[in-house]
């Protein structure tokens, strides 16, 4: 596997590669096509929100690709983890506005509230992630039908605790004052938390890929996933690794949770299952376990949902499936995935 | 005469003792309380748990092909049985008169789809890794719920079709009373799909044991070894996806005809999916008649559970986390599942058989 992609950069750098460069030029060029029938304030604005939404999604991706990619398991409760982070943000934020600290807050206010909130979210959510792995996911190792089924035991069991101390219905969240007006940038409307969202993503995303190609423990994770045993004579504890990847999976779900509810505003105990769908859509474009490609996967998804939701409303959420068979076809195993 | 292949030797077993088995005799008495029940309790409510559970007995048979016999996770198959249910609904909904030859259109439409999106979702997922099945599967079927949600003026979205029957299964129908009991249109509409189910059944039991079924275990089994065998394992897992996709959209015309109202929250939603692999697990996967006891047990607690419920809230009127405890009765599925995944993999039928097994292990050493 090493040895395969070894080989395709050493192509890419010898030389011009035709194909190579049709294929990027024709995938950038694909998404100025909509410049056709939208005028180019609205495209703007479209490919913002694109963009917006492509950064939550790969929120939630990540942690899926990371869980899946490297630990081959398919995680089911990601939704779960997903709504807990949500929740668990919700909470704070209504306790933190009793302190003034939300709807009334200042820049310097919003700012730490939101950061107090992702952190609560990570806290949640990897605490959550780390009981799982023990309880339950440690056991199953190996054996997807079993991983699987149980994950999706664990979800309903999860989501059906929300519903508990929660309640089932719908509930505004509380959006920080600060974040909550929009930013005029040239007849382009941008709603500053849609900048707020994408600055996370892409830091999330520069985060994760710093940690895995950079640092030691990003190394043994992923000589972990490749030969277990070896690692394991070399005197790592795999076990503690593998339930710290999991669990930073989980965090990643449900910091993408709470950063998806401040978006919509609104927080619901079904919104994670509905955003699954469109994580492993993503996951599935972009190739399981690369980072990179669920990044790709997930902006492109991002940009054709909005793109065709304004064109074609009704086609909006075809958009994704179609993607998804289109890059099938071409690739099987995904933009980034290793065969 | 010549010595028999282990094989023989067992089919001609089968074949001798095929009517004095206790298993043939159970199926008998199942097949005669199936025929009496509804002269026995008239009560709607009692017939319908039953006919419910004869419903999913099917679909979740036909989804034990796919999971228990082919080894393939869908997590689409709510989808097929949806495609079925809306196919009858919405043929007698957007026809002027509900007619009798509704039922081979809706057939008809139901299979056709279902094939055409079986074959697409194998062609696809297969070709790479059996977990892409789970995935595309789940994501297809959760666009199909959104397609039945948003599109309205097809699918009239969560109001749901509600339509008319033709001829004798109609509500409004009613013939002579015979012995004391009335045979209305809901009567007809029971037989029917025990008819129906009963036929679909015997097809499925059929179709394991027929020399495709074989290869199916075979390849579940040791996927390298069927195909070292010469074995086409792709078209064989294609095949057993479709078959199994196919009575599963005929299930979910039954479904229709019972209820005569279609929603996608009672058809294509995730929890009639996790329903559907709850009753296969607790039944026992790769067991076929295992179904029945999985659609039974859920069928059967989903109608008398809230009662408890009530009982519960009358008892203890004051708690209120009681209250809202006992109103998540999925939880409970939650914990059973996976109590069940860890502790009994192989469900009822497959532990019961397991005991069976050893307690004649143990008797045919001690003779």
């Amino acid at each position: 596997m090493a040895a395969d992609t070894g080989l395709a950069v050493s192509a890419g750098r010898g030389g011009f590669d035709a194909r190579r460069w049709g294929a990027w030029i024709v995938s950038v060029g694909i998404w100025f096509i909509p410049l056709l029938w939208i005028d180019v304030i609205t495209y703007m604005t479209l490919t913002i929100a694109g963009l917006t939404m492509g950064a939550l999604l790969f929120l939630t991706a990540s942690g899926l690709t990371l869980i899946f990619g490297l630990m081959d398991v398919l995680n089911l409760a990601h939704g779960a983890f997903f709504v807990w982070g949500a929740y668990a943000g919700f909470s704070l934020l209504n306790y933190l506005n009793t302190l003034g600290w939300v709807e009334m807050a200042s820049l310097g206010q919003s700012m730490g509230s939101l950061v107090l909130t992702l952190l609560t979210a990570l806290v949640v959510g990897g605490l959550l992630g780390i009981l799982l792995e023990k309880i339950i996911i440690q056991r199953t190792y190996g054996n997807h039908l079993k991983q699987i089924l149980i994950t999706m035991g664990a979800a309903l069991v999860m989501t059906e605790i929300i519903k508990v101390f929660w309640g089932p219905n719908d509930e505004v969240i509380l959006v920080p004052a600060a974040f909550k007006d929009s930013w005029d940038l040239v007849d382009i409307v941008v709603n500053k938390f849609r900048g707020v969202a994408i600055v996370v993503g892409v830091a999330v995303f520069a985060a994760i890929q710093l940690v895995l190609q950079r640092t030691r423990l990003g190394i043994t994770v992923r000589a972990g996933v490749e030969n277990r045993e070896i690692v394991q004579v070399m005197g790592y504890n795999i076990e503690r690794i593998f339930t710290g990847v999991f669990a930073a999976g989980a965090a990643l779900a449900a910091m993408g949770g709470v950063m998806f509810a401040i978006f919509k505003e609104q927080i619901y105990p079904g919104m994670g299952d509905e955003t699954l769908i469109f994580a492993l859509i993503v996951v599935i474009i972009g190739g399981m376990g690369s980072v990179a490609g669920s990044f790709l996967g997930a902006l492109m998804v991002g940009l054709a949902f909005n793109y065709v939701a304004f064109l074609v409303p009704k086609l909006a959420l075809g958009v994704n499936i179609m993607i998804m068979a289109v890059i099938l076809l071409i690739r099987p195993s995904g933009l980034m995935g290793r065969k | 005469m010549t010595d028999l292949t282990p094989v023989q030797r067992e089919r001609w077993h089968e074949e001798r003792t095929r009517y004095s088995r206790p298993g043939f005799l159970i199926q008998m008495a199942a097949l005669a309380a199936l025929v009496v029940i509804p002269l026995i309790f008239p009560s709607f409510r009692v017939m319908d748990v039953v006919a419910k559970i004869m419903i999913f007995t099917i679909v979740v048979a036909s989804y034990d092909l796919i999971l228990g016999y082919t080894g393939l996770l869908s997590l689409g198959h709510s989808m097929f049985f949806g495609i079925g249910a809306y196919s009858l609904a919405l043929v007698i909904y957007h026809a002027p008169q509900p007619c009798w030859y509704h039922f081979l259109v809706a057939a008809g439409v139901a299979l056709s789809l279902s094939v055409a999106l079986a074959l697409i979702i194998a062609f696809f997922s297969l070709r790479v890794k059996a977990i892409f099945f789970a995935m595309m599967t789940l994501a297809l079927a959760e666009f199909t719920d959104i397609l039945a949600v948003q599109w309205y003026d097809l699918t009239r979205a969560e109001d749901g079709v509600s339509f008319k029957l033709p001829g004798i299964f109609n509500l409004g129908w009613s013939g002579p009373t015979l012995g004391g009991i009335e045979i209305n249109g809901r009567l007809m509409t029971y037989y029917f799909i025990l008819v129906v189910s009963v036929i679909l059944f015997v097809m499925m039991v059929r179709f394991i044991r027929s020399p495709v079924g074989r290869v199916l275990k075979a390849i579940r089994d040791n996927e390298p070894r069927a195909t070292a065998l010469g074995y086409k394992t792709f078209r064989y897992q294609v095949f057993s996806i479709v078959f199994g996709s196919s009575i599963a959209s005929l299930g979910g015309i039954l479904f229709a005809t019972w209820l005569r109202y279609v929603s996608p929250g009672s058809t294509l939603s995730t929890p009639i999916m996790l329903n559907i692999l709850l009753m296969v697990i607790i039944g026992g996967l790769g067991t076929l008649y295992g179904s029945i006891i999985g659609a039974a047990f859920i069928k059967m607690t989903e109608t008398w559970l809230p009662d408890l419920q009530q009982a519960a809230e009358t008892v203890f009127p004051n708690m209120v986390i009681l209250h809202r405890l006992a109103e998540r009765w999925i939880l409970y599925f939650g914990v059973l599942f996976i109590l069940v995944v860890f502790f009994f993999p192989r469900g009822f039928v497959g532990t019961a058989r397991e005991m069976i097994r050893r307690r004649k292990a143990i008797a045919r050493k001690r003779s």
